[in-house]
């Protein structure tokens, strides 16, 4: 295999010599732009769901950034390259700056934003660095090869393999991960632990930069640019076509979706064939959206995956078990929080004692629910103070309260649903309190995946899971970051009793290994057997609280649940 | 008048409510107490038509509607005022009810049915041009109700009307609620506020898990343990 | 008309200009509204983003521009053809995303690649070139004190008005626009109302088309005809629909007219080629300080 590629590394760099026609040096050329274009642009869009539009805007910043310093300013050509890849760097982390922040810019917003970018900036270009007519500029290349083309073959070829290897590094690392929750839940994803902005952005600069060094190279190729032909939003659907043909979630996928468009679309070349290829392009987007929503490659390897044999990782040495403090560890002064007129929260008092479970319960709509996502970052707080460990929760981003050592179940589980039973424990290891890379998260993993019972699993999806293993897939994701404190927001709801017997027990297991835990339920049974303590809300109001049989016997309690009988 | 046999939902892949028997005769008050998680929404939603059932049968006047389309519900005489309210919070109040009354057998009674409604919650008539998501909670429960019987029902499906309001409001509410049953209009009721449901009714059934436990007259259920254990575990 | 703006001189315009720019950009500015409603309504109101609008617009305009010129059929008349077969096309394709269930974003993929293949068509049958219609209204103009008004002009502000308030006033007024509001909100329990969310879908996919038909023969009675011109509209109709609110029918004609007067001074006051900087740059600031709208 190694043997293989390494001639074909050679076949490739051998290209320009052996006096091949210029026609398929051109071609060769564009199929690695195409690469270089399609695998960049992945790198957010693919891997976080962001879908940008304006990929043409941050190549063209390239291409005009080497054509006005080469071209009208007489630099070296070379010299050009990496400012081309820095403009447009720049370019991306500015915008990003202002549009990640703000939570309603998703999916088509996004897009459409990034297409109006790229119209402004082909206005500016036009009317400042270009003037109208377009640059032509002729630049001496190195003669490293018989032809320029051919240095230039090589220049894009060398990209191209830096743009795959990036690509490689980051679906491999934590920061992909992460980029792949954020894809399927970014909401989930920073609470977990994820810093959704700043890899964001890291992605988004990362994929611009490689786009404006794709566009300072091509400045050189064409040798005459033009604002319209430079910022076409043909370059922009094509990206995403090629990407989404291949598989968005796959390193390679763009790369294959690349060659696959650039072959067709050469297919045809004469004049009546041209529309013909741009028809058939699109017949080709419409059916692979529709028919293949994960494209070629992701379709292959979905086939592979249900065969896919659990593997368990090698076993770790005993980690210390999670140690609970003793005394208050969360205080709840005065947290209110409201909804469009509705108060959810209306001042609650509560504390939390290490080491304790504490059972939380109310009547439907009294705001246990809101209690969690206020704690645990999912919603601010509109007043009040959270101080867990002495340090003061609210105004914290969601994934630094995950790092100090909270984590949570939801009512209705949220599994990241296009990762893994495996990548789905894993990830909150990957950015919890010890930050540890992905092998180490993955044997982390199982640790608990074989505590909720679910190794056999290990590598589904989590839509091939039954309700009552998503409620543990749930529990495991929570667990597996070893939290300080542990919020379960009904995670007993719908079980069966056998099965509700199964969770009781691991309830008491993980107080066992030291946690402490709020535990949000309904059923009476368990929270008579379970808690140490009970505390009840109604209004959005703490009411009492205290020894589960006392507090639910407690009138006011009992007025709270069965009412008042009013005439 | 409204017979359910055997009744069965589920809930994405698991079971939520099965082999629920009920039955509520014509101008009855029937009350479905239960704890959370019980199912009691399931059971009242699949009625309503938001919810397909998996089995059973359902049937108003003997006429089946299992296996008919949701829009098709309102048809044979129900009407949901659903949990949480889900008014059309863009439009104004006059236009919620309105949209109350969109089936044709009440369209044309639409002008006399709106001033009973008006009626019934004088409130209502000072903000009829109100956007209906600027009312407060109570409010909104009225608007909820009003558009429910707008559709003159004969069957009135209410699930957990209380939730959220403070207790004066829960008075008026259940208050209304008698009138609206007195004037002929059978209830179903949801309730999480057991003591003022069952004063109310005339039958309850009690739910838990997904079946139903216990039935009969409030009075004598409310002298059961049972209650008291499913919602206090005591 | 005025002088050529050169790229970095302002230019102060005559009175006149003024005011024929602001009458230019008015009409242009209606013809963005009459695109963007058809778009509005089945983002809006389908959670659809309709690229193939664009498409079936300029569609409508050579069919229109083939039957004058071809069949010497008036435009007008040729609309009784066009419309019926353009409602069938927007249910049609509305029948395509249901059956398919294909998410929002993908609808903008999906009519992506519809709109590259109606435009492979028309570049197909009718070639590349530029056509413009010639029909008798063309050559009607009008002098109201120094300013000029062309029929066309008049027509299609008179079609974009017409047919926005029209929409607006259903949706306001009627029954059934109600219940089109109401089932945007919340499906299901507007079908506990016995309101058909179906029906209604094929209904406003179906009107949509129709809008775009008309709005073809608009295009062609002023404009050059260009498979290519088919994306130079997209964005700043867009805009106006963002600025003018999705699933409205009136706000997007209103923010057409703003932006199309806006570029008309900017081109008036600069080089032309500024324009569209102004339409963009307005967009971008309304996602970005009002993003809550959608």
């Amino acid at each position: 295999m190694k043997i293989g590629l390494g001639i074909f590394a050679v076949a490739l760099i051998a290209l320009p010599y052996v006096g091949l026609p210029a026609f398929y040096e051109s071609f060769s050329y564009l199929l690695l732009s195409a690469i270089v274009l399609a695998t960049s642009w992945n790198i957010l869009s693919g891997y976080s769901g962001y879908f940008s539009f304006g990929h043409g805007a941050f190549f063209g910043v390239g291409v005009y950034t080497t054509a006005g310093l080469a071209g009208k300013l007489d630099w070296p050509f070379l010299w050009t390259l990496p400012l081309a890849a820095l403009a447009a760097a720049v370019l991306g982390v500015a915008l990003g700056a202002v549009v990640f922040r703000v939570r309603a810019l998703r999916g088509e917003l996004f897009a459409l934003l990034t297409l109006a970018i790229t119209f402004v900036l082909a206005t500016i270009a036009l009317n400042t660095v270009d003037g109208g007519p377009g640059i032509q500029f002729m630049v001496d290349t190195p003669k490293l090869t018989p032809t320029a083309s051919g240095f230039l073959y090589l220049l894009m070829l060398a990209t191209a393999a830096l743009t795959l290897w990036i690509a490689y590094a980051i679906y491999h690392s934590r920061f992909g991960t992460g980029l792949l929750a954020i894809h399927d839940d970014e909401d989930v994803a920073e609470v977990m632990g994820v810093p959704t902005y700043r890899f964001k952005l890291a992605a988004f600069a990362v994929s611009c930069a490689l786009a404006g060094l794709a566009g300072g190279i091509h400045a050189v190729f064409v040798s005459y640019v033009t604002v319209a032909e430079t910022f076409s939003i043909a370059l922009a659907v094509n990206v995403v076509l090629m990407a989404a043909l291949g598989g968005t979630r796959h390193w390679l996928g763009p790369a294959v979706g690349a060659v696959a468009i650039t072959v067709l679309l050469y297919a045809f070349t004469s004049g009546q064939a041209a529309v013909l290829g741009r028809a058939m392009t699109g017949l080709i987007l419409i059916i692979v959206i529709v028919a293949m929503p994960e494209g070629i490659l992701g379709q292959i390897l979905k086939r592979f995956r249900k065969n896919e044999v659990v593997r368990k990782p090698p076993v770790e040495s005993a980690r210390p078990a999670m140690k609970a403090k003793s005394g208050t560890i969360l205080e709840v002064r005065g947290a209110s929080k409201a909804f469009k007129g509705v108060q959810a929260l209306a001042g609650v008092d509560l504390e939390v004692r290490g080491g304790e479970i504490l059972g939380l319960v109310g009547p439907n709509g009294s705001g246990k629910s809101t209690l969690i996502n206020v704690v645990s970052g999912h919603y601010a707080a509109d007043g009040g103070s959270i101080r867990f460990e002495s340090v003061e929760l609210t105004g914290m981003p969601a994934h630094r309260i995950a790092r100090a050592g909270i984590a949570r179940t939801y009512q209705i589980p949220r599994p990241f649903p296009q990762l893994t039973v495996l990548q789905n424990i894993a990830l909150p290891p990957m950015f919890g309190q010890v930050v540890m890379d992905r092998a180490a998260a993955e044997r982390e993993a199982w640790r608990w995946l074989e505590f909720t019972g679910l190794e056999a699993k290990a590598h589904r999806l989590p839509a091939d899971l039954n309700l009552h293993e998503r409620k543990f897939l749930e529990l495991a994701r929570a667990l597996a970051s070893r939290p300080k404190l542990i919020f379960l927001d009904e995670v007993l709801s719908g079980l069966t009793p056998t099965e509700m017997d199964g969770a009781l027990r691991l309830i008491r297991q993980i107080r066992e290994q030291g946690a402490t835990i709020v535990f949000v339920e309904h059923v009476m049974r368990a929270v008579m057997e379970l808690t140490d303590r009970v505390v009840v809300l109604t209004y959005g109001k703490a009411i009492a609280a205290g020894l589960p049989r006392d507090v639910m016997r407690d009138p006011q309690v009992v007025d709270a649940y069965l009412g008042t009988a009013h005439a | 008048m409204l017979e359910v046999r055997n009744f069965s939902v589920s809930y994405g892949a698991a079971p939520a409510i099965s082999g629920v028997n009920l039955a509520v005769a014509a101008g009855m008050l029937a009350v479905v107490v239960g704890p959370n998680g019980a199912g009691k929404s399931t059971l009242i939603n699949a009625i309503g038509g938001l919810h397909r059932p998996d089995g059973g049968a359902l049937s108003i006047h003997g006429k089946s509607l299992m296996g008919t389309p949701a829009h098709r519900y309102c048809d044979y005489g129900i009407a949901l005022v659903p949990e949480g309210r889900r008014l059309f919070t863009g439009l104004t109040v006059l236009e919620n009810l309105e949209l109350g009354s969109y089936r044709r057998e009440a369209r044309g009674k639409r002008a006399e049915t709106l001033e009973q409604v008006c009626t019934l919650f004088p409130v209502l008539k000072e903000r009829l041009a109100a956007v209906a998501g600027t009312l407060s909670g109570g409010q909104q429960q009225m608007v909820a109700i009003g558009r429910a019987l707008m559709a003159r029902p004969k069957l009135l499906l209410l699930d957990e009307p209380s939730l959220g309001l403070a207790p004066v409001i829960v008075v008026e509410l259940f208050r209304a609620i008698r009138r609206i049953n007195a004037a002929g209009v059978a209830v179903l009721l949801v309730e999480q506020n057991v003591a003022a449901a069952l004063e109310l009714a005339h039958r309850a059934y009690v739910l838990e898990e997904g079946r139903i436990v216990a039935q009969g007259r409030p009075a004598t259920l409310l002298s059961q343990p049972h209650i008291r254990k499913a919602y206090l575990g005591h | 008309m005025g002088s050529a703006g050169s790229e970095d001189r302002l230019t102060v315009p005559s009175a006149t200009l003024l005011g024929q720019s602001v009458l230019s950009g008015v009409f242009i500015g209606a013809l963005y509204g009459l695109l963007g409603l058809g778009l509005s309504l089945s983002w809006g109101m389908l959670r659809q983003v309709n690229l193939t609008h664009f498409a079936l617009a300029f569609l409508g305009g050579y069919l229109t521009f083939q039957l004058a010129a071809v069949a010497k059929v008036d435009p007008f008349v040729s609309l009784a053809i066009t419309v019926p077969a353009f409602f069938a096309l927007g249910m049609a394709l509305h029948w395509f995303f249901m059956r398919f269930k294909v998410t929002l974003l993908n609808t903008l993929l999906v009519t992506f690649g519809l709109t590259s293949i109606i435009e492979a068509g028309i570049q197909w049958y009718w070639t590349a070139d530029f056509q413009r219609m010639e029909t008798s209204y063309a050559h009607v103009r009008w002098k109201v004190g120094p300013l000029y008004l062309s029929l066309p002009d008049v027509i299609t502000l008179g079609l974009a008005v017409s047919l926005c308030v029209g929409m607006w006033a259903v949706l306001r007024y009627t029954d059934l626009g109600k219940a089109i509001r109401a089932t945007t909100e919340d499906a299901p329990i507007a079908a506990a109302f016995g309101v058909n969310e179906k029906m209604l879908g094929y209904l406003v996919s179906g009107l949509a088309g129709a809008f775009a038909a008309v709005a073809g023969v608009c295009l062609a009675l002023d404009h050059t005809l260009a498979p290519v011109q088919i994306y130079a509209w997209m964005g700043v109709v867009f805009a106006a629909v963002m600025m003018g609110g999705l699933g409205r029918p009136l706000g997007p004609l209103v923010a057409g007219i703003v932006i199309g007067v806006s570029e008309a001074l900017t081109m008036a006051v600069t080089a032309p080629t500024w324009a569209p900087l102004v339409s963009f740059s307005l967009l971008i600031a309304i996602l970005l300080f009002r993003p809550s709208k959608f």
